[in-house]
């Protein structure tokens, strides 16, 4: 009876992507460390740590949907972090210009790389790696190989530190009685817009169609390559916005922040459950995705595992959460 | 048919000839031209920079350019193998094709660099290897720091700073790098658990010298242990996302902060700012590099070996620029 209620609620995949959260919580709920995993600050914490990946895997999820991959979402958060702090600290300019500039120059990254997938059909795994290796050099190009921070000047001389500018602040502080963290907040407004996108306009809609089959729906009259462009642009502002927040957690711009990044991100779209091959799967799955990584690394973390052993468990866990997701598809299909 | 292999046999013994006759022919120039080291005609130095997308090397070549500065009879070539030895190898190769008068380098691993290092040497290049050490001893002097030393001379501030007693939390660099290991080896030393038995190091964890990484893992320690009194983070920035973790749960004021490295933007400037309690030099010898460089132009005799000491930099000493330990 109740494997049968199994098997029928394994039909929802978004039941599949519960299923290894829950063996995870469960891990944390055995591997407490004295009682510290029932703490909500042990919560409040995980959650900020995954917020700047979950951001980028807010845009990953319309990409992949597309049916295509953005390696270059780490450069272009190392790119934003640096861009970000250099507006704000050197140049002095205002909060709210700076972020516009930033999310900006992240979303027409990001269309161009759209632009050569839509337009001239070269692998997105390339056109993204090609892209991720020149926002790395711009970011190092325009931070001069250093971190940018308060006490980075505009002429050759150092300048004396300012005192860091409101929005750092205001995006690594705790909010609601210091039980939140604002950049999880940032995360949660991502992938509502995200949720929104995908489900509610016409474009979500096309986003699927065109990572399903190209060539229907481009006959069915879907704008693809318009499409393709949107998505990848989205892919692209989402990394400006992580970068922000990195900037503001870190108090200076790091260029080589980031690196490695896009890996994590993909990681989360692929454990909730979305298919790599497109149009299959969604944003409350990568949510899901990003829980059960960050709780993964939280109880690592807890139990003060070492490095070796937490890299090669979370290699086991990823690759047993996938095949179980398989697993558990083909079963309910039949 | 069969005349078509003999032909190609003796063919290619004749190109294996030349071929193997060609470097002996330039190799045997030990009479390499060199410049005059005027102002017409510079010396040229080659440097060979293995990564950089660490702060800490490119503060080694803004070091070296400085220190160049005032010699208008020197030129230096700049190349970053960006993390990858058999990169760095062509770069050495290069150089030494180029023409220059003195190889600086700053070697990413020892064993693939060693052959390369050597044949520079052998044509008459004087090599200063830094920080990283090639093998054996075809090359002309080292420059480096003794990361074991300042992992011991912070355990034992530590020691001091703590009075004796209390609970310490280390967040390690990558400990399959040297620097990493070392940096552990020495605190341990410096620390001396057997005599000060009062002292605990209650969490560790590497953080492979990002500074997410450190907060995250303090933010763990935090969690799981109390009263925690010091962080030594084998790094500055591993220090300061220590510092923010605790800052974020109120407890930083109870705590002090050790870190490694001592960049002008970075360790000595978050010391100024009240942020960290301690920070030590981990000095990049470009200046002594290039200084060393001039006596070997001029051909004045240097020690094989140059060991570099440090610089402790803390609330009370930054502003007159630290203090040196020798």
């Amino acid at each position: 009876m109740f494997v049968e209620r199994l098997k029928i609620a394994m039909r929802h995949s978004f039941a599949r992507a519960l299923l290894p959260l829950l063996l995870v919580l469960f891990v944390g709920l055995v591997f407490n460390a004295n009682g510290a995993f029932f703490a909500w600050s042990t919560h409040r914490s995980m959650l900020r740590e995954i917020s700047v990946h979950g951001i980028l895997a807010c845009g990953m999820t319309v990409v992949i949907l597309a049916g295509g991959i953005d390696l270059a979402v780490g450069s272009v958060l190392g790119l934003s972090a640096v861009v970000f702090a250099w507006l704000t600290l050197p140049f002095e300019l205002s909060a709210p210009l700076s972020l516009i500039a930033v999310v900006f120059m992240g979303a027409a990254l990001g269309a161009l790389s759209g632009g050569f997938v839509a337009r001239y059909r070269v692998q997105p795994f390339v056109v993204t790696l090609a892209m991720m290796v020149f926002a790395r050099g711009l970011a190092k190009l325009v931070s001069g190989g250093e971190k940018i921070t308060v006490a980075t000047s505009l002429g050759a001389e150092p300048a004396a530190p300012k005192a860091l500018p409101a929005i750092f602040r205001a995006l690594d502080t705790k909010m609601f009685g210091g039980n939140v963290s604002a950049v999880t907040l940032v995360f949660a407004a991502c992938a509502l817009a995200t949720w929104l996108f995908l489900k509610h306009l016409r474009a979500g809609r096309y986003v699927y169609a065109t990572g399903g089959n190209r060539e229907a729906a481009e006959l069915s009259g879907v704008p693809t390559s318009l499409t393709l462009i949107v998505a990848y642009a989205l892919s692209g502002l989402f990394a400006a916005i992580a970068g922000i927040c990195q900037a503001a957690q870190e108090t200076h711009g790091d260029p080589e922040t980031g690196t490695g990044y896009e890996l994590e991100a993909i990681a989360m779209v692929v454990l909730g459950g979305t298919a790599l091959s497109g149009g299959r799967g969604g944003m409350g799955l990568t949510l899901l995705g990003a829980l059960t990584m960050g709780y993964l690394q939280k109880i690592l973390s807890l139990n003060a595992f070492q490095t070796e052993a937490r890299l090669m468990l979370t290699g086991v866990i990823l690759l047993a959460a996938v095949l179980f997701q398989k697993f558990a598809n083909r079963r309910a299909a039949t | 048919m069969p005349m078509f292999p003999r032909r190609a046999f003796v063919g290619t013994l004749v190109c294996l000839c030349t071929l193997s006759a060609l470097p002996s022919c330039s190799s045997s120039g030990s009479d390499r031209k060199r410049h005059a080291g005027t102002p017409d005609d510079p010396y040229v130095i080659g440097m060979s920079q293995c990564n950089l997308g660490e702060p800490w090397r490119v503060q080694m070549n803004a070091d070296i350019k400085r220190a160049t500065s005032p010699y208008p009879n020197i030129k230096i070539i700049f190349k970053d193998a960006q993390n990858d030895s058999l990169t760095q190898r062509a770069h050495v190769e290069e150089l030494v094709a180029q023409g220059i008068d003195l190889l600086v380098i700053s070697p990413k691993e020892a064993a693939p660099l060693t052959q390369p290092v050597a044949d520079a040497y052998k044509k008459g290049i004087p090599v200063i290897v830094l920080d990283r050490a090639v093998q054996g001893e075809e090359y002309t002097v080292f420059i480096g720091a003794d990361n074991k030393k300042i992992g011991r001379e912070a355990g034992k501030w530590a020691v001091k700073a703590l009075g004796g007693k209390g609970k310490i939390v280390e967040l390690k660099g990558l400990m399959t790098s040297t620097p990493g290991q070392d940096r552990n080896a020495g605190f341990r030393e410096g620390l001396d658990l057997a005599n000060n038995k009062d002292i605990q190091v209650v969490f560790e964890a590497d953080m492979a010298w990002l500074e997410p990484n450190a907060r995250k893992e303090m933010a763990s320690a935090l969690a799981t242990q109390s009263d925690i009194q010091l962080v030594y983070a084998h790094n500055d920035p591993g220090a300061h996302g220590a510092y923010l973790a605790a800052k974020e749960a109120d407890k930083h004021g109870a705590m002090k902060f050790i870190g490694i490295d001592a960049l002008p933007h970075e360790g000595i400037r978050y010391v100024k700012d009240g942020i960290l309690d301690a920070t030590f030099a981990y000095p990049t010898g470009g200046a002594e590099a290039i200084e060393t460089a001039i006596k070997i132009l001029q051909g004045e005799k240097v020690e094989k070996k140059i060991t570099l000491g440090t610089r402790i930099y803390t609330k009370e000493n930054v502003a007159k620029g630290g203090e040196e330990i020798k």
